[in-house]
């Protein structure tokens, strides 16, 4: 059986927030290391995987494995009853057709009980090569979020080029064309606000600003996102929690060769 | 038409197999589309309100190039690439369903005099839909369109349903889209049907695969063949008093129907005189095809003079929304394709645990719910 206590039922909401806009069901998988999702949305573009790891709840126990399958704007709707301030506990038996979540309000010692019918879904888990990317940036995620939404209103595609100066963002449409630079700071005042580039080899590549901007749906779960790229493989778009990750992965457009 | 009763055959039994989805998922993806059967269908579908053909002002019917432009332009717009496959001879066997067909396009015109006598409108139009029949010229016309519009094409030697799933099978193309069962029954890995369908029918596109097929059913190819004849075929008659449940009983069985015959009470189930059924199988395993790998499939930019002059000067289609359509066509062509994940990431592991104890062991509790009315295009299933 699982039961999960989150201190901080806010994280949980805004994890449903990040994820539910790409994907409707998903399975989440929990284990002794913790609870983890991945799923594909509905035309293979895009994935996502998350790991909320087992130190960030409190107690977490988890016996056995489990896969609980969840209409995610189902669990959004029952989430959005819980107040920010709650914390959240999650129970499921292991041969369970509901996962049943608490959520406790100690400053008016509110107890709120809500129980989610469990669904059985078919995914297909990928498996993810370890990859050494060519480049990889760590930025702020709500520059990153502007950006994606700036030209967004020019073009339904991005061109991500980066070199060892910077990173540049270039939107081309019907009425125009635009570019954001961000060049590689090390401006240590503002470590929140730098850009920092790791790279082996310059990169360019195209993606799809509709998946970008759902990406940046996961923006209030951490103030740094990281863009980690190699020609012609997936991009991964990681935001990093205190015990966990939320990580997107965005297949690239790719030119027309018939 | 094409296998009798095999869509519900594979619902009940193998319902894994059929995915629905909408035709913006399928961006990217080259399909081969039986062409014959189409613009069959726009004949009878592209209509005007009073349930005329369109003609132009010589009174030429217009349906099918209509019906061709405009759904072509749409899975264009969805990211997809079709190849038409038109139909060359039919096959010898296919004679007697031909005769049936004769047949009863004749009774139909018989019913619609008898209606027009009548003065009922209803009737009349339901039997002149009947009574469609798409000539050689109308063939050529849509090839002619398909020219200028850039979409390649294929003859194929004989059925067009076969020569798709060639190309699906040889990888040419990821799918066929058919409205015919029996493109699966020819071996296409893929078939996609509704994907001519109009706009306004918001039919999501229904996927079939032929491995989940044949998984579910637990068959071989060679069973699955066999399944569909005895299902009726366009290329022999089926026998009496066999329907779908025993149809599958018997493979199940007897696993080949020389088998099926040696036990099967001949008194009840009275086998046709002359029943060609190892000549369909064969027709079935080895198709008249023209070999996938020397054909040729490209996309080209669409000759905008070329389609004005034909589909505005000589067919009275409005000279705008033809230039609209070749400016689509034309942006479509250009945009980079967006990739798939499937191509970078493998598959490790499918369904989940817990539907395989299920299907191991309590059978009967098992809970299908009624298809394609799971909530939000979702995939799961309740489990209760």
């Amino acid at each position: 059986m699982l039961e999960a206590r989150l201190q901080t039922g806010a994280l949980l909401k805004k994890v449903l927030e990040a994820i539910k806009e790409l994907i409707s069901d998903a399975n989440f998988d929990c284990s002794d290391n913790g609870i983890a999702l991945q799923a594909m949305d509905n035309s293979h573009v895009a994935l996502v995987a998350l790991l909320l790891r087992h130190d960030g709840f409190e107690p977490y126990r988890c016996d056995r494995s489990l896969a609980l399958g969840v209409n995610l704007t189902s669990l959004s709707k029952v989430l959005r009853c819980a107040g920010n301030e709650d914390i959240i506990t999650l129970k499921a038996d292991d041969t369970a057709d509901v996962l049943s979540l608490t959520f406790e309000n100690t400053d008016n010692d509110r107890i709120s009980e809500y129980e989610l019918k469990l669904m059985d879904i078919d995914s297909e888990h990928l498996g993810i090569p370890d990859t050494s990317y060519d480049a990889v940036v760590q930025m702020s995620s709500a520059e990153f979020l502007r950006i994606c939404r700036d030209l967004q209103v020019l073009s339904d595609s991005v061109q991500i080029d980066v070199t060892k100066e910077g990173v540049k963002f270039a939107a081309k449409g019907e009425l125009g064309s635009g570019a954001v630079t961000l060049k590689q700071s090390g401006n240590v005042d503002k470590e929140e606000e730098a850009t920092l580039i790791e790279l082996q080899q310059n990169v360019s590549l195209n993606f799809s600003l509709k998946y970008l901007v759902n990406f940046t749906k996961a923006t209030p779960l951490s103030s740094r996102v990281s863009l980690s790229m190699s020609s012609e493989v997936p991009l991964l778009v990681e935001y990093k929690m205190e015990a966990g990750y939320i990580r997107y992965y965005l297949a690239p457009k790719i030119g027309e060769d018939n | 038409m094409g296998i009798h009763g095999l869509s519900k055959v594979i619902g009940d039994n193998a319902h894994e197999a059929i995915k629905e989805d909408d035709i913006k998922n399928y961006f990217g993806r080259k399909v081969a589309i039986d062409a014959s059967m189409s613009i069959y269908q726009f004949m009878i579908a592209v209509r005007q309100q009073d349930g005329q053909l369109l003609q132009n002002e010589h009174g030429e019917t217009t349906s099918h190039l209509m019906g061709m432009f405009y759904r072509t332009l749409r899975m264009v717009d969805n990211g997809i690439k079709p190849v038409y496959v038109f139909d060359g001879k039919p096959p010898t066997l296919k004679s007697g369903e031909l005769a049936k067909r004769t047949q009863k396009r004749k009774e139909a015109n018989a019913s619609r005099e008898e209606a027009e006598e009548l003065g009922d409108t209803e009737a009349i139009d339901k039997f002149n839909r009947r009574t469609v029949k798409v000539t050689p010229e109308h063939n050529a016309e849509c090839k002619k369109l398909l020219k200028l519009l850039g979409i390649p094409y294929v003859e194929a030697p004989c059925e067009a349903e076969a020569q798709c799933a060639a190309l699906a099978k040889a990888g040419k193309v990821y799918a066929a889209g058919s409205e015919d069962m029996d493109t699966l029954t020819f071996g296409s890995p893929i078939l996609l049907r509704h994907l001519t369908f109009s706009e306004a029918k918001k039919m999501p596109i229904s996927e079939i695969s032929l491995r989940k097929t044949l998984d579910g059913l637990g068959f071989t190819k060679e069973e699955f063949i066999d399944l569909c004849i005895l299902l009726g075929c366009d290329y022999c008659d089926s026998i009496k008093n066999i329907g779908p449940t025993r149809a599958l009983a018997l493979i199940r069985e007897h696993k080949n129907i020389e088998t099926i015959l040696k036990n099967l009470d001949t008194k009840r189930y009275p086998i046709p005189e002359h029943w060609p059924y190892k000549d369909a199988r064969e027709l079935f395993l080895n198709p008249d095809v023209i070999d996938p790998e020397t054909i040729e499939i490209k996309w080209e930019s669409p000759d905008v003079e070329g389609l004005v002059d034909f589909l505005v000067r000589d067919k009275g289609f409005s000279e705008e929304r033809v230039r609209k359509g070749c400016e689509r066509l034309e942006k479509n062509l250009k945009t980079a394709t967006q990739g798939r994940l499937d191509s970078f990431f493998t598959v490790t592991s499918s369904p989940n645990k817990r539907k395989a104890d299920e299907a191991a062991g309590g059978k009967g509790k098992k809970a299908t719910p009624a298809k394609g009315k799971s909530t939000g295009g979702g995939r799961g299933r309740p489990r209760k």
